[in-house]
């Protein structure tokens, strides 16, 4: 009898040991950074919308490249040139077992543009559409004008629970009373600068992932996190510093992803303003601001080693950019390539301007949000200096940075004479940038809102807001084509660089590089 | 024998009027008894000499962003660059000689360290005279005042100051010297106390002479030594930690770094071997702080009259 207790005993000792690891598996992740909020319509935000991807799910998501893929809709189809409809799947569940309607999308919807205190919202993506539902798993469409990008915008607007979520605040989301989705991951814990904890969602619509959890530390610091790798305390870590990314490629154990982003490294030029706060004569007494001539900016271009920025500062993990988005993406044109390094053509441009001594100018830039960012600010003043424009180097932390290059001036102006920043497209096309970048700054209608140059030209913009009203893709290419060659052709922006992200995990594990540059750990694989 | 006896007697005349004459060289003599204090006090001068004439002894200026090149970055110490000049120490992630950028780095840290020294020190010390002198209200104010800023870490309160009055040199030695004059203003005091007591104030007192000639004339000379061993402690403290600030980017500029910064910057190059960014500066500061603690030590001992044999 004892022994049979025993052989008993063992038996389910041994199978439950043996249950365990089939069905927990445990990713732990050292991420680069911490997402401000849970909240998915909070706060507009790369790492918000990536760790949100997990927990949520769109109408349409985005694959590696960021095409359009079916996601809480299955299809789409436009009724005719200001009409959408959508049809939703069917049988989803959230992630407490209630089950998936319009309703949702239309509360999900209504509440994006509209949270409160939220620091840049998704208003953009929602302005100028109208939702109906036509019955539980259909919803139409209404846009004020033809707009041709409505899937596009759809597809970055989370989908959150009616029920869960009616009058939930951001906190609510973050303490994980609403944070209900129907994504791959359910929310757990969030322990600010702690960690964040995810689980399996068992009932997920699509492919399930293999990790039944996921732990994501926050580690900041780049170095500490490679050695957080290495010392195996994670599996997994995005945004790989770049002195360290050669090392880990040759070490056995671990495995590297690398792949392009849709972000593009640029400065701004102060061109609307005739005296321009940090442009100086070279006494240091005022000067007509150089910058409003298109030759001192196309002096400034030619006199940037855009290869050795790639080479020395990026240690050859970046891409030279001629333009807003690199080769691949929809609006790109193939006639636009880097401007060439010519320091003397540089020269002759500034004396032809009348500037032949150059002038005294500050490069502003942040310090902790693009990769290498101050050690670029730093390499383009050495370049500018060369060529006779003595330049200062000021870098801040970004939570400081934006504001003041965005508002800090006298009427909320751009504070800034020339400023170093990034952009990614979120909807993966050209018209992305030329919209916020480029397009005349006018805050009432959404456009040129983040021009901190200012830069304002009528035929760009009639070709850019052309391109927005036309549905036909490939006359919209043509016009988007069309206004890229103008607006760098005047020199609206000057593009230095395309960002490469790179990830890296212990071997074993595989991870797609995306263009946007997002860890979704459901896509996390091991081999 | 008499003549003899009198030689003598002379000769220790001598010794002994010679000896009282010149406390300075009696002074110099217990200093340089210890080979440790000698060595760091040459290495110390050493260290003056360099920050004092850096323009002049750098091979390059680091500073001079249209000497500065992209392209000699991150290359191991001995090797050469585009223009065919040596790095001996190799070069920083931004291009610089890293042996040019210590050399000025020196010469900031120094001057920073020092200057904010000589500002705290004035500063600190006229409050704690005046509080020991005057006592009563005065001093238990000035103390509270003191205990206060005592009781907040310093890198805190400069962290705080700089975040307010941003970047800058000056802006730096602001937050130092706020850090530092309360501990000016403790050590006077306490032997400013000790010494109003003595009969040689009563007498000035008693001749009616004004405060401030009391103050500065007759009891400060005499808080002489306790204030020089802090002085030279306090300056260390300073350097290592105008180093912190800098190393975490809230000091000076980019394009002019110092010690601390020159070190935040090889930090990050430390775990793909590229040690020379930030070992190199890092010794630097090392020897700096302990030449200095070491020079501080002993003119503790020496000046100290309990420690005196």
């Amino acid at each position: 009898m004892r022994i049979m207790k025993a052989v008993l005993g063992a038996t389910v000792a041994l199978a439950m040991l043996g249950a365990m690891p089939a069905g927990a598996k445990e990713l732990r992740v050292g991420l680069a950074n911490e997402p401000t909020a849970i909240d998915p319509h909070y706060h507009n935000l790369t790492p918000n919308n990536a760790l949100t991807a997990s927990i949520f799910d769109t109408l349409i998501l985005q694959d590696d490249r960021q095409r359009l893929l079916p996601g809480l809709a299955t299809s789409w189809k436009a009724l005719d040139s200001t009409t959408w409809e959508f049809k939703l799947r069917q049988g989803v569940k959230w992630h407490d077992g209630k089950a998936f309607t319009a309703d949702d999308v239309l509360f999900s919807f209504e509440r994006a543009p509209d949270v409160p205190n939220s620091p840049s919202g998704f208003a953009t993506f929602t302005k100028g559409k109208t939702l109906s539902k036509v019955d539980d798993f259909t919803i139409q469409v209404k846009t004020e004008k033809p707009h041709p990008l409505t899937p596009n915008d759809i597809s970055q607007v989370k989908i959150i629970s009616k029920a869960a979520a009616t009058g939930a605040s951001t906190a609510d989301f973050n303490s994980g009373k609403a944070a209900i989705g129907t994504g791959p991951f359910k929310f757990v814990e969030w322990v600010p600068s702690d960690r964040l904890v995810l689980e399996r969602n068992e009932d997920y619509w699509g492919e399930k992932s293999e990790w039944s959890r996921v732990v994501i530390k926050p580690i900041k610091n780049g170095a500490a996190r490679v050695a957080a790798l290495l010392a195996g305390d994670v599996d997994f870590i995005d945004k790989v510093p770049t002195p360290d990314i050669a090392r880990l490629k040759n070490d056995p154990k671990l495995s590297v992803s690398q792949g392009p982003s849709n972000r593009v490294i640029y400065l701004h030029l102060d061109q609307f303003r005739d005296d321009s706060p940090f442009v100086r004569a070279k006494d240091g007494g005022p000067i007509k601001n150089p910058l409003k001539d298109v030759r001192v900016r196309r002096a400034i271009s030619k006199a940037i080693n855009r290869d050795a920025i790639v080479e020395r500062v990026m240690e050859d993990v970046a891409i030279a950019a001629g333009q807003l988005l690199p080769d691949g993406f929809f609006g790109v044109s193939d006639k636009l390539k880097p401007e060439a390094y010519d320091p003397e053509g540089a020269k002759a441009l500034l004396t032809e301007a009348g500037v032949p001594d150059g002038f005294k100018l500050t490069i502003h830039g942040p310090n902790d949000r693009y990769i290498n960012d101050a050690k670029i600010a730093e390499a383009i003043a050495q370049m500018l200096t060369r060529v006779g424009i003595d330049t200062a180097v000021e870098t801040m932390p970004k939570s400081v940075y934006f504001k003041r290059a965005s508002r800090g001036g006298p009427d909320g102006s751009p504070e800034f004479s020339l400023v170093l920043v990034g952009w990614g497209a979120g909807t993966g096309e050209a018209s992305s940038p030329l919209k916020s970048l480029i397009h005349t700054y006018d805050k009432s209608r959404g456009m040129g809102a983040s021009n901190r140059g200012r830069h304002s030209d009528a035929k760009i913009d009639a070709l850019i807001e052309e391109a927005l009203a036309t549905v036909d893709d490939a006359k919209r290419e043509a016009l988007l084509q069309d206004a890229t060659e103008q607006a760098i052709g005047n020199l609206a922006i000057i593009p230095l660089h395309y960002q490469v992200s790179t990830w890296a995990a212990r071997k074993g594990l595989s991870y797609a590089p995306r263009t946007d540059e997002r860890t979704l750990y459901s896509e996390v694989y091991s081999n | 024998m008499t003549a003899l006896a009198d030689h003598g007697a002379d000769h220790g005349a001598e010794q002994g009027v010679g000896q009282a004459d010149s406390p300075l060289r009696r002074f110099l003599a217990d200093f340089f008894e210890s080979r440790v204090a000698t060595v760091a006090f040459a290495a110390l001068l050493g260290i003056v000499f360099i920050a004092l004439f850096a323009p002049w002894i750098s091979p390059t200026n680091p500073y001079d962003l249209a000497t500065v090149d992209i392209l000699d970055n991150r290359l191991p110490p001995g090797s050469e660059g585009f223009t065919g000049m040596t790095f001996w120490l190799g070069t920083d992630g931004a291009g610089r000689d890293i042996l040019s950028a210590i050399f000025y780095g020196l010469r900031t840290s120094l001057s920073v360290g020092v200057m904010s020294g000589l500002i705290a020190m004035v500063m600190g010390s006229s409050i704690g005279l005046v509080a020991a002198y005057f006592g009563g209200r005065t001093d238990t104010l000035i103390m509270r005042i003191v205990d206060v800023q005592l009781s907040f870490p310093a890198i805190l309160v400069a962290l705080v100051l700089l975040a307010l009055l941003g970047k800058g040199v000056d802006k730096i030695i602001v937050a130092l010297v706020a850090v530092q004059w309360a501990y000016y203003a403790r050590t006077v005091r306490a032997s400013a106390l000790v010494e109003r007591r003595k009969e040689y104030v009563e007498a000035a007192t008693c001749l009616a002479l004004d405060h401030r000639r009391i103050l500065f004339r007759h009891v400060l000379p005499n808080c002489l030594p306790p204030l020089i061993v802090v002085v030279t402690v306090q300056t260390a403290h300073a350097i290592s930690l105008e180093a912190t600030l800098s190393f975490l980017g809230i000091g000076l500029p980019v394009t002019e770094p110092s010690l601390g910064l020159l070190i935040a910057n090889g930090f990050e190059y430390m775990l793909s071997q590229k040690y020379w960014i930030s070992i190199f500066p890092g010794v630097a500061l090392l020897i700096t702080i302990v030449t200095i603690n070491l020079v501080g030590d002993q003119l503790r001992d020496v000046l100290n009259p309990r420690l005196q044999r």
